[in-house]
């Protein structure tokens, strides 16, 4: 007789293993086949783009010691070569996105099916949930190392096609690097899970700490004699593991010394908390705010106006730690074919002004996700079963999606002002003279493909409710790929149409392209009136 | 004002080829308390969420107060109130905002009945709700929906997860709404509850309106309970005209009875019973009853 089974086919004991095993291999396969394409995608768009050993070197010229995209973007050694331009290319990307899948997997893994309240029946006592939060780390464990070999697998496989391609022992070590990133971050997830009260709030404070993570090592990087601080940054020990051009393997260390320590201190907290609870208390009393709480609007600001000022300030602050650092990076811009490459990364100026236009993507990346996120918001207020109760009052669900669209609308010009004021303030105190009227205009053409996006996400979000939180962020991550990996010409313009950042004049560095900005916010408000009335006339759905 | 509180007219809900609600005619008259009851999955909650305006009517039509309750929601709306059991609300906002929440989003409360609500089902408004158990949610909600005073009150299981002195509680001013002239549409499962509170009852099943009536010409039409005593074992008496929801425990034998009791005592005389006792069923007999017959078809 086998041990007592749960309809799963797993025995009871490894119940929790088994689900968290199903969970995380099957989302670590696809992820990491994914990274291995970007990888692959880039190696090919650099054999096409740069075939003569002559444009090779012309670019290592240019960018190897360019600060500023190896701020954004990571060190770029060896730039005449495959592996150093893929490296280049993709590795800060692919880190970021293990890191993420990471912290998704193991948020996922303790807080969301203890949301569901599935654990409650295997979590009598302390000593079983400990067990049950080993067991659904040792799942995601699992998920990493499938993660890490498919991203290997799938880039050993292709690769091979292309003449100069990558080393065995180089696509291992890239596997390696996602691998520790992944782990990096998975670790930081079970900690948040049991510090934070939900999973949101865990996958919340662990984006924080990769945000921050980012700006560390950009600040590292950015050639103010700080490279030191890369060894704060856990994506700065990955960046050191560097699997692709000179693999230093010291880096291992502090992954592994964080990886435990974290790991370790989850469990202790897994023992010690409430199921249901974080270990971070919180004050469950609070003042009435009677005067603000009249109706969908004043909601809308109270459940949102905390969020949306963080975005702000996140954002200010990259911009103008962006500004800060770009008179010395373009300074540092050297050779005579950089005005060709600036060309083929789509800005037609030098110095700070083709710097910050070539960090304009980011910061571009950054606001679409904000609207996305918004979108988001709203989907999540209906899904938990919020809306029910304001609509089956006199609040007309229209007038609520209005507000919370007014919202999104609210939030993009703030930081149209902001990432402009931002800009200005750190330029000019670099010396800069750069005319505020230019940033602004580069501030806001931060915002169209933004606009577009939520129009889609809001069409989206009228017609398919549940498929359009993960369907938008799915089409940010395209857009952002498309430019990443296409961006030097590697790919056929249809693809390259379909990324709403492709049609982003960089500015500063060029002007905005006035039609190009027209139709995406067109495109935005078309959008925004289907999916309102789109909205109007469906069920309210919950999860 | 004439129109009835709720008027469901051929008023169907399909989620592709589930029928959740088919073609169901109900009319709840103003000033009335209705038991809404039926199995799970009858198509109760379906029903209440049409008549708020959350879901959209694949056919037919759901009016509040004569006015449409999906193309006019806001102005059908200005006179309900609605209570569900899966209470899910802010968890960052206290008690006492979500009441002001609400209470703004209906338009008109009564500060004074809040406030004894609020001291009658003894909840802290300074509570997030996120700290609240799931009764105080509940509470929060009840209080929510009774403060406003609303001509009709939509309740889907609302006492769900409540102790039985505020089960009390909650009784007490559902009477006091229906005295002062509010209508009240009760889903429940609690059948204790329905007998003591409501006019007349209505039961669906797999979608459909299998009966409508009030409490007391449920009970004079419905089957009659006997129990009977036999010396030995039971007579078989699944053959009898009207007879049905036989049990037998032992050498006692329940029955339910529709119709003429003549040939069910004629079979039990012949059979020599010992002991009978008969009576009118339970509201929970009744709904059993209902429940068990898969030949009860729409009136
Ligand atoms: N969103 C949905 N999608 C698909 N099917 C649904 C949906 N909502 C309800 N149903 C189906 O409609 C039927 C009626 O459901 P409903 O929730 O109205 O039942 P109920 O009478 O309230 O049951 P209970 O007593 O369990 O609350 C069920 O078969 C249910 O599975
Ligand atoms: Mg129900």
């Amino acid at each position: 007789m086998s041990a007592p089974r749960a309809g799963t086919g797993a025995p009871a004991r490894a119940l929790v293993f088994t689900l968290s095993v199903r969970r995380a291999v099957r989302s670590g396969a696809l992820w990491g086949a994914a990274l291995g394409v970007i990888t692959v995608a880039s190696a090919l768009s650099y054999e096409r783009v740069y075939p003569t050993l002559a444009l090779r070197e012309a670019l290592a010229r240019a960018f190897g010691t360019n600060t500023m995209t190896i701020a954004l973007f990571g060190p770029a050694p060896h730039l005449d070569t495959v592996a150093g331009f893929t490296s280049f290319k993709v590795s800060l990307t692919l880190s970021v996105l293990a890191s993420l899948w990471g912290l998704r997997a193991a948020t996922g893994a303790l807080r969301g099916e203890e949301e569901t309240g599935r654990w409650d029946l295997l979590l009598a006592g302390p000593r079983r949930r400990v067990a049950t939060t080993a067991q659904a780390l040792a799942g995601v464990a699992v998920g990493i190392v499938v993660l890490a070999a498919a991203c290997a697998i799938v880039t050993a496989l292709t690769i091979r096609s292309t003449a100069g391609g990558l080393r065995a022992t180089q696509v291992l070590g890239l596997g390696g690097a996602v691998l520790a990133a992944a782990t990096t971050f998975a670790a930081l997830g079970a900690l948040t899970s049991q510090l934070d009260r939900s999973r949101h709030d865990a996958s919340t404070t662990g984006v924080v700490v990769l945000a921050i993570a980012y700006a560390l090592r950009l600040v590292a990087d950015a050639g103010l004699g700080l490279h030191a601080l890369v060894w704060a940054s856990p994506l700065g020990w990955i960046e050191e593991l560097a699997p692709l051009t000179a693999p230093s393997f010291v880096a291992v260390v502090p992954v592994a010394l964080w990886t435990v320590a974290l790991v370790a201190a989850a469990l202790r907290g897994a023992r010690i908390r409430d199921v249901g609870a974080g270990l971070l208390a919180r004050d469950d009393r609070g003042r009435r705010h009677r005067r603000l709480l009249t109706g969908p609007g004043a909601l809308t600001w109270r459940l949102l106006s905390s969020t949306i000022l963080r975005w702000w300030i996140g954002i200010t602050l990259g911009a103008g730690l962006i500004g800060l650092v770009a008179r010395k990076a373009s300074s540092t811009i050297g050779g005579s074919s950089v005005r060709e490459v600036f060309d083929r990364l789509g800005a037609t100026a030098l110095g700070t002004r083709a710097v910050l236009g070539v960090a304009s993507l980011i910061l571009a990346v950054v606001v679409s996700l904000l609207a996305v996120g918004q979108v988001a918001a709203a989907r999540a207020e209906e899904a938990r079963g919020h809306l029910d109760w304001l609509v089956a009052s006199r609040v007309s669900r229209v007038r609520w999606l209005l507000w919370r669209l007014g919202a999104a609308a609210i939030a993009l010009a703030g930081v149209g002002v902001l990432e402009g004021l931002a800009t200005w303030g750190a330029t000019a105190s670099q010396g800069a003279h750069l005319s505020p009227v230019l940033l602004f205009e580069a501030a806001g053409n931060l915002l169209p493909p933004a606009l577009a996006l939520l129009g889609v996400a809001t069409v989206l979000y009228g017609l398919w409710p549940r498929a359009a939180v993960p369907v938008s962020y799915g089409l940010v991550a395209w857009s952002l790929l498309i430019v990443i990996v296409g961006g030097i010409g590697a790919i056929s313009p249809w693809l390259l149409d379909t990324s709403v950042f492709h049609h982003m004049a960089a500015a500063p560095a060029e002007a905005p392209h006035v039609l190009a900005n027209a139709v995406m916010c067109a495109l935005g408000v078309l959008g925004i009136a289907a999916g309102v009335t789109a909205f109007a006339r469906r069920d309210l759905v919950g999860t | 004002m004439d129109a009835p509180a709720v008027r469901a007219d051929g008023l169907t809900k399909r989620y592709g080829r589930t029928v959740a609600l088919d073609h169901l005619d109900l009319e709840v008259p103003a000033g009335q308390i209705l038991g809404y009851l039926g199995p799970n999955g009858a198509g109760k909650t379906t029903t209440l969420r049409l008549l708020l305006g959350l879901i959209r009517p694949t056919s037919g039509r759901a009016e509040i107060f004569g006015v449409d309750a999906w193309r006019d929601p806001v102005r059908a709306h200005a006179r309900v109130a609605y209570v569900t059991s899966d209470v899910d609300l802010w968890p960052a906002l206290t008690g006492g905002e979500v009441l002001d929440l609400l209470g703004h989003a209906h338009g008109s409360v009564d500060a004074a009945l809040r406030d004894e609500l609020i001291a009658s089902f003894d909840l802290d408004p300074t509570v997030r709700v996120r700290a609240y158990s799931t009764g105080n949610r509940q509470k929060v909600l009840l209080i929510a929906a009774l403060m406003t005073r609303a001509d009709l009150l939509v309740l889907d299981e609302p006492t769900r997860g409540l102790d039985p002195l505020v089960d009390q509680v909650f009784r007490t001013y559902i009477r006091q709404a229906r005295d002062r002239g509010q209508t009240v549409l009760l889903s429940s499962h609690e059948l204790s509850e329905v007998e003591a509170l409501c006019d007349r009852v209505a039961i669906v099943r797999a979608g459909r309106l299998v009966e409508q009536r009030s409490l007391a010409e449920l009970r004079q039409l419905s089957a009659l309970a006997v129990e009977a005593t036999f010396p030995g074992a039971p007579p078989d008496l699944r053959a009898v005209p009207g007879v049905h929801a036989l049990v037998v425990d032992g050498s006692v034998l329940r029955c339910q009875v529709d119709g003429s009791i003549e040939p069910l005592l004629r079979a039990l005389a012949e059979a020599g019973v010992t002991r009978m006792t008969s009576r009118e069923p339970s509201l929970e007999e009744l709904f059993l009853a209902h429940y068990d017959r898969p030949d009860v078809s729409a009136p």
